[in-house]
């Protein structure tokens, strides 16, 4: 027996001596990559307290290819980063918030773009890998992505474990770890302009005359009236935006309407100021979207212009 | 829990712990360390299935002690049959009940009458097939005087639900099995030794090959109208290659995993793509429910002592049945009639029990002639997994038409040429090992070690490089 378990242990010594160097190594060279659309830059620019901005732009994919915080920042003369993240709800881009908060100067502003996913919660973890090179003993990480369908608590905990199968993360690293490949940068102080044009997935979606229903999630809504408290406690100015969605495409959720009153009860409530879009002019002209919900970058460029001068209209920003 | 999570990489060595520093030196402890072990192991899918083995066992058990205990012939018998009755009753309620009453329907609705059957909506519990087999051949063996009952529950308990067997096999055997359980156990270090070396490789199959091949096969079987003939021909080569790798890495985690404890299982597998001839590749594939079948049903039919006529019958039966007991379903039924037609002709030029020994045993390379068979025997096996794969007949139908199109001889939609490296690195592999019971058994033992850890350390960073999916083991679902 004794043999045995020796022999077993310096069998797996060096997996045991190694992981945490290797992992350090995978994750290091992985988080300076652009991949993951660009999330990886976002992350590590919160993880290494490079943001310190004044106002800081949260919200989903339609905040990350909506917002131009270059065009707010010319018209505010304020430091603004974009925070939004591809695909997730409120319930990840309050992780955010509280990773930005714990390792950065908290923003004077924030703009939360809320829409009608905002409140609800998906099963699965949206682009998984992106947590990759943060989540070893990051308990924020874990409290925020272990309800959802995507890594075992031991991912969390245990050196390597979660770069098992992750083919793609692994290849990346060590493509940037071979070529230096950090000044190519996929996004700007978090933001990124598509630049394409209009697609057929409203028309697919038509075809199939499927109407959606948004099912709200309670602990999200819970979260969201939470974080409204927290800014109010902070002194941070919180200014909700509902930002532009294509007319055609407005039918498709058949609650979406209701989701949009709750914004605007809630605003009421604490008095926040919304900035609703959800039925201006831009809403109509299709050559500004690349589909029913997302703005392409000539869309970005007009909607952020104006989202900066409500702003200066609304006399948010005169603490400033 | 899965033999290729974390959870069960976690689970395994506190058993081991302390199975052999707690509870070594007494042996009652140690086995109701590994029942408690079991039933955790088993509880870890659904907890409220476990009430359901818990009764399985019970009634085996008292059956069992009843029938030995009984002073007349007709209480033996009366024992015996609510036994098996009760287990088949279980396995037909939770696996066959919807199949028998959907196609009891269809078939009324071909003469024109419509009935909305009453159809149930439950799961199926995880290895119900497995235990039920364990208890059934228990209570056969001591009806028919091959045993005596277990007088202790707990190692009867641990005999049918040891947890490395207790979901996909191997069916054990109350004379193969018990007695190790009785007997005290001690360390065997080449035994333990060898025992996760089969645990690495069945990972290997697992995780390497089957769950890669998964992937394609699912993608191509899924969307079958779409793809050419070429492509369908690879998916079903793809589907051959994840059933033996799921399936027999399964056996081999699981044969290695009970080694750890020093119990030796039945062997389940013997290198089946190597067979010459479909009655080979029956020895050689699942090994331990062919032989159930063969000594609680073929023998009893009356085997092969009727004649030709007798023994077709017999081989049409146990093939039909041994089908139905994969899942309920008329796939696997006609996948098992297509076996028996394979194997029928040999079984009337009494040429079935040809190839008893390894192929080209000895030798480094086959002969043309095996060689030939070899791909034979692998193309009607490939040819009857389609009907096991398929949703419905008439999607293996439709498979089938698409792969002998015109579009048979042309490139394939799907190159994924990685896989097929892998694939032909594991036949390398196995084709070199198939000698021993699994192919790394001696593979690299007279190597240096350096040499040999290198070969180990290349296994684990290939399984780690392509883990993280956790497929279920298809063999789960039966």
């Amino acid at each position: 027996m004794k043999k045995f378990l020796v022999r077993t242990f310096f069998f797996f010594f060096p997996f045991v001596v190694i992981s945490y160097p290797l992992d350090y190594g995978i994750s290091y060279f992985l988080s300076k990559s652009n991949d993951a659309s660009g999330e990886f830059e976002v992350w590590s620019d919160i993880y290494s307290s490079k943001v310190n901005c004044d106002i800081a732009i949260y919200g989903s994919s339609r905040a990350w290819v909506h917002i131009d915080p270059q065009i707010i920042a010319d018209s505010l003369n304020q430091s603004v980063y974009n925070f939004g993240i591809n695909g997730h709800n409120f319930w990840l881009q309050y992780l955010r918030h509280l990773e930005l908060e714990k390792h950065n100067k908290s923003p004077k502003v924030i703009v939360l773009s809320v829409d009608v996913f905002s409140l609800q919660k998906r099963e699965d973890l949206y682009n998984p890998d992106q947590f990759l090179p943060y989540m070893l003993w990051n308990s924020n990480i874990a409290n925020f992505t272990k309800s959802y369908k995507g890594y075992n608590g031991t991912d969390y905990y245990i050196p390597l474990i979660r770069y098992a199968g992750k083919f793609e993360a692994l290849k990346s690293s060590i493509k940037h770890a071979v070529m230096n490949t950090s000044d190519i940068h996929y996004r700007t102080n978090g933001f990124k302009g598509m630049d394409r044009e209009w697609n057929t997935d409203l028309e697919k979606a038509k075809s199939n005359n499927v109407s959606y229903e948004i099912e709200l999630d309670n602990k999200s809504i819970e979260l969201f009236e939470l974080f409204i408290q927290e800014c109010d406690a902070n002194h941070t100015d919180l200014i909700l935006v509902y930002t532009p969605e294509y007319i055609d495409g407005q039918n498709y959720v058949s609650n979406r309407k209701d989701v949009i009153d709750i914004y605007k009860n809630l605003a009421v409530k604490y008095q926040l100021t919304f900035l609703d879009y959800s039925n201006d002019s831009i809403c109509l002209n299709k050559q500004l979207f690349y589909n029913a919900s997302h703005l392409n970058k000539k869309g970005a460029c007009v909607f952020s212009k104006k989202l900066a001068k409500d702003i200066k209209y609304e006399r948010i920003m005169t603490q400033l | 829990m899965l033999f290729n999570s974390i959870d069960f990489a976690i689970f395994l060595p506190i058993v081991f712990v302390l199975y052999w520093f707690v509870t070594s030196k007494n042996l009652r402890l140690q086995n109701a360390l590994l029942l408690v072990a079991s039933y955790f192991f088993y509880s870890c899918w659904d907890w409220r299935f476990l009430f359901l083995l818990v009764f399985s066992t019970l009634l085996d058990y008292f059956t069992g002690l009843k029938m030995q205990e009984a002073k007349s012939k007709k209480g033996k018998w009366f024992w015996f049959w609510l036994s098996v009755i009760v287990n088949l009753g279980f396995l037909g309620v939770f696996k066959y009940y919807n199949f028998f009453v959907e196609s009891f329907s269809e078939a009324l609705s071909q003469i024109g009458l419509q009935v909305n059957p009453w159809t149930l909506n439950i799961i199926l519990p995880v290895g119900i097939s497995f235990y039920t087999f364990h208890g059934l051949s228990y209570v056969i063996d001591i009806y028919q005087g091959r045993i005596k009952a277990e007088r202790n529950f707990v190692d009867y308990a641990v005999f049918v639900s040891f947890f490395p067997l207790l979901v996909a096999g191997p069916i054990e055997r109350a004379t193969h099995l018990l007695p190790q359980i009785k007997r005290q156990r001690t360390f065997d270090y080449v035994k333990a030794i060898d025992g996760l070396r089969q645990i690495l490789w069945g990972l290997f199959k697992k995780v390497v090959i089957a769950d890669n091949c998964a992937e394609f096969a699912n993608q191509i079987f899924n969307n079958s109208a779409d793809h050419s003939g070429s492509t369908l021909v690879l998916g079903a080569i793809f589907f051959a290659f994840q059933i033996y790798g799921d399936f027999s890495g399964y056996s081999d985690i699981a044969l290695g995993t009970a080694r750890l404890f020093g119990i030796d299982l039945l062997r389940n597998f013997a290198f089946p793509y190597f067979s010459r001839d479909i009655a080979e590749f029956w020895r050689r594939w699942h090994i331990s429910l062919s032989f159930w079948f063969k000594d609680y049903l073929y023998i009893p039919l009356g085997g092969s002592k009727g004649g030709n006529w007798m023994r077709i019958r017999n081989t049409l039966v146990i093939f039909i049945v041994s089908g139905f007991w994969h899942g309920a379903n008329w796939t696997f039924i006609v996948w098992g009639a297509l076996n028996a037609l394979f194997i029928i002709p040999s079984i009337i030029m009494k040429a079935n029990r040809n190839n008893m020994e390894n192929v080209a045993q000895g030798k480094l390379l086959p002969t043309v002639r095996e060689f030939f068979q070899i791909v034979v025997t692998f193309t009607l096996t490939v040819f009857g997994w389609i009907f096991f794969r398929a949703e419905n007949i008439g999607h293996a139908f439709q498979y089938i038409s698409g792969i002998f199109s015109k579009s048979l001889f042309s490139i394939p939609t799907i190159q994924p040429y990685y896989i097929v490296l892998l694939i032909i690195l594991f036949i390398l592999i196995e084709w070199f090992g198939r000698e021993e019971q699994y192919a790394i058994a001696n593979l690299g033992l007279k190597w240096r070690k350096l040499f040999r850890y290198a070969f180990y350390y290349a296994i684990i960073i290939t399984i780690f490089w392509y883990a993280g999916k956790e497929h279920q083991f298809i063999y789960f679902q039966f």
